[in-house]
């Protein structure tokens, strides 16, 4: 053990050694030299253009360098070679003469290197220690879409891209107020991904924003390609199979999220952005919900709650009154279901495993196809899983009824990686059933209920406001109280802010 | 002084924590305990019960008042020197692993007896094991968490007893009122001891946020368990008949064989099913208690480590000596006993001999 720690550290220092070459280096004040570092610094970079121009203000030599894949060339043409040759400005600022909004400088050769990777270009002046930092990024990217994993019924119609610049200014459209802060680190030796973390600053809790600045800065790694990388490196209970961060691709989600005391962590090049600290129950919340009327988004609330019990135990409680406590069933429905299954060569804890895997296997696969494809498997499916099995007499009738309900349950609830997880946690949920009947159950459940109330995200519990119980919340859980009731931000994520509004309206007159 | 803040738990969960020990097996035969001593006057030993656990725990919380901070064994050391505060940890160790073992072994019989008659026990030791790992090894503020959450979770469960009076009850039999009570009286000695478990109050007092309502709290909970016991108890004297009760070794459960409906039967199944919540809550806060007080014995390492241990030593147990229903009652017969010595009887002691220490303390620091 100790021989491969010190194997680790050597490796890792030897590699923190290649990247950090440039990173003393200063600025010198001869171009010529600068060149020659340049170029030691990008070997083999074919996309690397260095443009040598003449600024015409006091006749200087001075060189552009960009990255031509990351840039926009009509922004460097227009607004920063044209206005350098061709001004006569009498400032002595260089600055001034471009037409750029966002311009930096600084003196060494490691936020130069950083800088070029991110789409700026860099205007080396000689004679000059600084160089100048133009934002001219334009590197290719996805127009805005809806998003492809949670579909919107009656909000926005927008999904986060890819590129974190535009995914804040998605969400600054729904935040217009300057509370909103961002905190922004870069994660990854290799990769330098820049992670943005949003919050209301009058609103979010100091110390659950200290605890996930803490945990992002000591990532260590060599690169982080999105947000699920991320997420598994911050995360209190990486073993657990329930997701402690809400991933989400709508704006308008991530925005309520915000409104509610949460923080956002966005990873520049992923398309969904992390919510934490969150609740179990705010995985069954959708920003739909919100926007629907009262009634039918309470209904559909309700089903899926009902439905995440349903798939977690439908499978398990069928095979235990079928193998296990039969003397439950009054005898009618018994000698029924016996019908069916005496042609079954399985035990049912055979017969549902056999059809589980299928259901998940044909899950999987559609997935991954691309959309032409998948619906033929999703018909093979229906053929294989439906009349064929049955009459081939390896599954009976009722254990289809009972796998699809699963299924169909399990895609209501409006998390992936929630609906993941209760995918996951039936499969043992049927062992324990089948070796113990209705007992096994309710300890499968009792251990579920442990450790969900044992869980925490970012150290604020998960389950409540269950466990502990907090009467008040309970407004927005099994059920949602008209919007005017809920005047108290959830105590979830510890606001220091917690009243949100007054009970609004011309209702209040009422009283 | 060790330090307990930083995993506080509130009112609420103080309260139900101590309920949900004091409910646990015992009920399942209570009313036919109480039939067998007392007839059908079985409220009054409960009553009586009730007044005397509720004035033992308000002393221990008077106890408890003086120094906030320190659960029995520190207030053990303050006041006797470090050696008898050792004896007493070791003494609250062993009474609390007997009386888990006793307790999920009782849980265990029953559910063999009911509805795994074929499984041995270790095996469903082993069973029962994992959520009280998974629930106890993250301390006492999880562990009230999830009482309080059972608590509510098993509100449903006393319809079914209303479902079963509803196809019989007598109210006759509960007449004459006040038959026997000198022999009410009598058998409070085996009420009392249904109500242990406010007796955790002595390690889990300083983790209470509002101590100003501790007295309050643990009013409640004896209230509580009082009215789940009269409930439970006053039904199943309503359905049966005085001599029938008697034949029935778990009248609360054999009550409710007569709640059925079109598409399912033996609702008691379920019932018991689903009981082992409430179970569940009496033995593992006293697991914990045993591991936290192992903890405080050896002053290092981790109580999670302590219950992995005890939790593995039982399963072995249950191996070698298989558990039968007679040597389980002569097991709580044994707790009980001492149960009512150390947290009936010890803490008046106790509390006189704190009145003492601190008169005399004052007059030296005066």
């Amino acid at each position: 053990m100790k021989i491969f720690k010190k194997w680790v550290k050597q490796n890792v220092n030897s590699s923190s050694k290649n990247i950090g070459d440039s990173e003393v280096k200063m600025i010198s004040k001869s171009l010529s030299e600068n060149l020659v570092n340049l170029y030691a610094l990008f070997k083999d970079t074919p996309d690397l253009i260095v443009r040598h121009l003449e600024i015409k203000k006091g006749n200087k030599q001075a060189v552009l360098i960009y990255l031509s894949s990351l840039i926009d060339k009509d922004l460097i043409h227009e607004h920063i070679l044209y206005p350098l040759i061709n001004n006569d400005n009498d400032t002595e600022m260089h600055s001034q003469s471009v037409t750029i909004g966002k311009v930096e400088s600084s003196s060494t050769w490691k936020d130069v290197e950083l800088n070029i990777f991110q789409g700026k270009s860099i205007l080396l002046i000689d004679g000059q220690t600084e160089v100048m930092i133009l934002d001219t990024p334009g590197w290719p990217q996805r127009s805005i879409e809806d998003p492809q994993l949670e579909t919107s019924l009656k909000g926005a119609h927008i999904g986060f891209g890819e590129t974190s610049d535009r995914n804040i200014a998605l969400i600054r459209r729904y935040i217009p107020n300057r509370q909103l802060k961002i905190t922004e680190m870069v994660v990854g030796e290799r990769s330098k991904s820049k992670v943005s973390i949003l919050y209301l600053e009058d609103v979010a809790n100091p110390e659950l924003l200290q605890e996930l600045k803490n945990r992002i800065e000591q990532i260590h790694v060599d690169f982080i390609l999105n947000a699920g990388e991320l997420e598994q490196f911050i995360e209190d209970s990486p073993y657990s199979p329930f997701p402690q961060f809400i991933s989400t691709e709508r704006p308008d989600a991530a925005a309520s999220h915000i409104f509610q005391g949460r923080m956002i962590v966005m990873v520049d090049g992923a398309s969904a952005v992390l919510v934490t600290p969150v609740t179990l129950i705010s995985f069954f919340q959708n920003v739909d919900d919100y926007g629907l009327r009262l009634l039918s988004s309470n209904f559909i609330r309700m089903l899926r709650m009902v439905s995440f019990f349903i798939a977690i135990l439908l499978p398990s409680l069928y095979i235990s009154l079928i193998s296990f406590n039969y003397e439950l069933i009054p005898i009618k429905i018994l000698l029924n279901i016996g019908k069916y299954r005496s042609e079954v060569p399985f035990p049912p804890f055979i017969e549902a495993l056999i059809m589980e895997i299928s259901l998940e296997m044909l899950r999987e696969a559609g997935v991954r196809l691309p959309a032409p494809i998948g619906q033929t498997v999703g018909i093979v499916g229906a053929i294989v899983i439906g009349q064929a099995a049955v009459q081939a007499g390896i599954v009976s009738n009722m254990m289809i009824i009972v796998v699809s309900s699963t299924a169909i349950a399990s895609f209501i609830i409006p998390n992936y990686d929630m609906s993941a997880a209760i995918r996951l946690l039936r499969f043992p949920m049927m062992i324990i059933a089948s070796w113990f009947g209705i007992v096994g159950i309710v300890i499968g459940l009792m251990t579920i209920i442990g450790h969900i109330i044992s869980l925490e995200s970012l150290g604020t519990p998960y389950a409540s406001p269950f466990a502990p119980i907090r009467f008040p919340e309970w407004k927005d859980t099994f059920v949602r109280f008209p919007l005017w009731k809920m005047t108290k931000r959830p105590s979830g994520a510890r606001p220091i802010q917690v009243k949100r509004q007054r009970t609004n309206g011309f209702r209040r007159d009422e009283k | 002084m060790r330090n307990y803040i930083g995993n506080e738990i509130t009112l609420m969960q103080y309260i139900f924590l101590i309920h949900g020990i004091q409910v646990g097996a015992g009920v399942l035969q209570l009313p036919r305990i109480m039939a067998e001593k007392v007839g059908m006057n079985g409220w009054i030993p409960l009553i009586c019960g009730w007044l005397l656990s509720s004035a033992a725990s308000l002393i221990i919380i008077q106890i408890m008042k003086k120094n906030p901070q320190s659960t029995l064994m520190d207030l053990m050391t303050t006041y006797f020197g470090k050696f008898i505060g050792k004896i007493s940890s070791i003494l609250l160790i062993i009474y609390f692993s007997i009386v888990s073992f006793t307790l999920i072994q009782k849980s265990i019989l029953f559910i063999q007896v009911w509805l795994l008659p074929g499984i041995p026990s270790y095996i469903i030791m082993f069973l029962f094991s994992v959520p009280t790992y998974i629930i106890a090894r993250n301390g006492i503020r999880i562990i009230s968490r999830y009482a309080e959450l059972v608590f509510f979770l098993m509100l449903w469960m006393p319809l079914f007893y209303i479902v079963a009076l509803n196809q019989n009850h007598h109210w006759v039999h509960l007449l004459p009122l006040f038959k026997n009570i000198q022999q009410g009286l009598m058998a409070t000695g085996s009420t009392i001891v249904s109500f242990l478990g406010f007796e955790v109050a002595f390690l889990f007092y300083p983790f209470l946020k509002e101590k100003k309502a501790a007295s309050l709290g643990i009013i409640i909970a004896n209230s509580l368990s009082l009215l789940v016991f009269l409930f439970v108890t006053i039904s199943c004297f309503l359905f049966f008949s005085p001599d029938e009760i008697t034949q029935y070794y778990e009248p609360t459960l054999s009550m409710l064989k007569v709640v059925e409906f079109r598409f399912i039967e033996r609702m008691e199944i379920i019932f018991l099913a689903f009981y082992l919540f409430i179970l569940s809550t009496t033995w593992i806060p006293y697991m914990y208690s045993m591991a936290f007080c192992t903890k405080w014995l050896f002053n290092k390492g981790n109580a999670k480590n302590y219950l992995l241990l005890s939790l593995i030593f039982f399963i072995v147990i249950m191996y070698f000596v298989v558990p039968t229903f007679p040597g389980n009652d002569l097991l709580s017969e044994f707790y009980e006993k001492i149960g009512v010595i150390f947290f009936y009887v010890f803490p008046v002691f106790l509390l006189i001999y704190s009145f003492i220490y601190y008169r005399i303390r004052g007059r030296i620091t005066k």
